[in-house]
């Protein structure tokens, strides 16, 4: 079908739409930093920026602020171990669920889908009361066992449809030329599927960045602490007085993560995508 | 016998115990120590350990709590709201990215911002945005002359609902509309000229071919927006805190303030599983008034 001139109009500009509904306050977060703080409360708002400026950042990550460097490595940390387990063990399960039909795989697949429900409120409480029991409030330890809660579910869950698409006939042949099946899983079955590995890996990565929540009950010094409930404290305890430090702040989160999902993207909604449409 | 069965399915249940066994251990173990709990006279503050009360605290939250069931209200509010305004918002969206574009995998993926970002920081820029002095949305919405003075966003009883939603809907809608999108790619284009040959109408195609054939990713989807806006309470509490006063508290937000405000953990645990029952009485009429055609 050819188009014609007015769908072609219609349709980019829907996309323009679309666009800056989606991305504004990202661009006007960016730009509110960059301004002086004199021009950030001018009477009318404007994108232009008169005096352009690097004190919020400087503010952001200077001794002054909220030791972001601190607060940063703690979430760097966490979130990479959390990677690593995620993706070690959605790698055994993730392959366990793709191809082994054993009796009782079918409540195995309940319990993933159930366990995707079971989180935040419904379970924090004894979470609180364990760690503090074990004496683990307040590490990194705790942060990275309750955060692949969130992770071990989806990330076995689009390992074992990344496993699928990988051809029978390679494990097959292996087992023929006599290896065993654990090495038929890492010598064949992983490097296939490795980018799909590396994508929920770095996804349990951005889900443990992210998180607020648990990182809120369960730590609440420098010691573990997250660098969002930094932020968030920050934000309770100087609010409007120095907007443009914390914005700045933000602008330091967010920036990792937008980078890393670039990065993974496109394999991400793949899984994602065939995921929810099995159901 | 059992040597075959083993030899047979061992392997299997290997590769899948390390998962099955930290799910039991980490998430079905806690959430029966929360029903468990929730029996309990249970107060860190007033340090007198924990005694069974039975269902007092249930007691208490039905008929004294006078927050109780206006909080109930709200979380109804919030998840029918959330869920709805987000299809609202995700099924254009789709249709745009479904049309032919230039460098349309871009376009997704900026799409997907807003849902892969930190509610923290989300909520920090809105803060910013609807601030009741300097907001960008009281600039706009003046110079539109649709408002005369300036709002108080997130300070006002009415309008902190509307602000609010429109938050997480943009937050949430990008998930609804990959998902969407990934139904739309399965349509197949020949179906869609044949009817525009017979002369349907572009509304004609939408609702009678896309839609129909949309249904059971929407119906999927649909619940995954539920329980998802349901278990976290994140949003809510970086942009409110719940208020002002509990003006937007919903159940989640009031298991936090109960358990870690006022330490009360038999009562947090109470409304913990009032929430979990709620939750799943509504994935259950979700179910019933729309799973049928899709099984």
């Amino acid at each position: 079908m050819k188009e014609t001139l007015s769908y072609r109009t219609l349709k980019y500009m829907s996309l323009l739409v679309l666009m800056v509904c989606t991305l504004f306050p990202f661009l006007w977060l960016v730009d509110t930093t960059f301004k002086s703080t004199e021009e950030m409360f001018a009477s009318t708002p404007s994108w232009w920026i008169e005096n352009f400026t690097l004190e919020h950042y400087t503010w952001a990550l200077g001794e002054q602020g909220m030791n972001i460097g601190k607060l940063l490595t703690n979430s760097i940390i966490v979130c990479t171990l959390t990677a690593l387990c995620t993706g070690l063990i959605a790698c055994l399960s993730g392959y366990g669920l793709a191809r082994f039909q054993v009796p009782g795989i079918k409540l195995v697949i309940i319990l993933f889908v159930l366990a995707q429900m079971i989180q935040g409120p419904l379970i924090m409480i004894p979470w609180y009361e364990l760690a503090s029991t074990f004496s683990l409030l307040n590490t990194k330890t705790v942060l990275v066992l309750i955060y692949n809660t969130m992770t071990i579910p989806v990330g076995v869950w689009i390992m074992s449809g990344f496993f699928k698409t990988v051809p029978k006939e390679l494990e097959e042949a292996a087992y023929m030329d006599g290896s065993t099946k654990l090495k038929t899983l890492f010598k064949i079955m992983v490097p296939m599927a490795l980018p799909g590995l590396v994508s929920i890996s770095l996804y349990s990565f951005i889900l443990g960045w992210n998180d607020y929540q648990y990182s809120l009950i369960l730590t609440n010094s420098l010691a573990a602490k997250t660098v969002q409930v930094g932020i968030a404290e920050v934000m309770e305890s100087m609010g409007a007085a120095n907007w443009g430090g914390i914005l700045a702040s933000g602008v330091i989160v967010i920036l990792p993560i937008v980078i890393i999902f670039a990065f993974i993207q496109k394999l991400l909604i793949e899984g994602l995508t065939a995921g929810g449409i099995k159901g | 016998m059992t040597r075959k069965f083993i030899r047979l399915h061992g392997f299997g249940y290997l590769l899948l115990a390390p998962a099955v066994i930290y799910l039991v251990a980490f998430q079905f173990y806690p959430l029966f120590e929360t029903i468990r709990l929730s029996l309990y006279d249970y107060s860190l503050i007033a340090n007198k350990g924990m005694s069974f009360i039975g269902l007092d605290n249930y007691k208490f939250l039905i008929t004294e709590d006078d927050k109780f069931w206006k909080i109930m209200w709200n979380s109804v509010v919030w998840v029918l709201g959330s869920t709805l305004f987000q299809f609202a918002v995700a099924i254009p969206a789709a249709l745009i990215l479904s049309a032919k574009l230039r460098s349309r995998g871009l376009w997704r993926g900026l799409m997907m911002v807003p849902w892969v970002a930190p509610v923290v920081i989300i909520g920090i820029v809105w803060k910013w945005i609807y601030d009741g002095h300097n907001g960008l949305a009281n600039y706009y919405l003046s110079a539109l002359n649709i408002i005369q003075e300036n709002i108080v966003w997130l300070g006002d009883d009415f309008w902190v609902w509307p602000a609010l939603l429109l938050t997480s809907v943009w937050k949430g809608f990008p998930y609804i509309a990959l998902m969407l999108l990934s139904g739309l790619t399965g349509i197949s284009k020949e179906m869609m000229e044949a009817a525009q040959v017979d002369g349907a109408t572009a509304w004609q195609r939408f609702t009678r071919i896309t839609l129909p054939l949309l249904k059971p990713i929407m119906y999927v989807t649909g619940m995954v927006a539920i329980v998802s806006s349901w278990t976290k309470f994140e949003m809510i509490w970086a942009l409110t805190n719940g208020g002002p006063g509990f003006e937007t508290s919903i159940l989640p937000t009031y298991v936090y303030t109960n358990a870690f405000v006022y330490y009360d953990l038999g009562k947090g645990s109470a409304i913990a599983t009032l929430s979990m029952v709620f939750v799943l009485l509504i994935v259950g009429i979700y179910a019933k008034l729309f799973g049928k055609e899709n099984d």
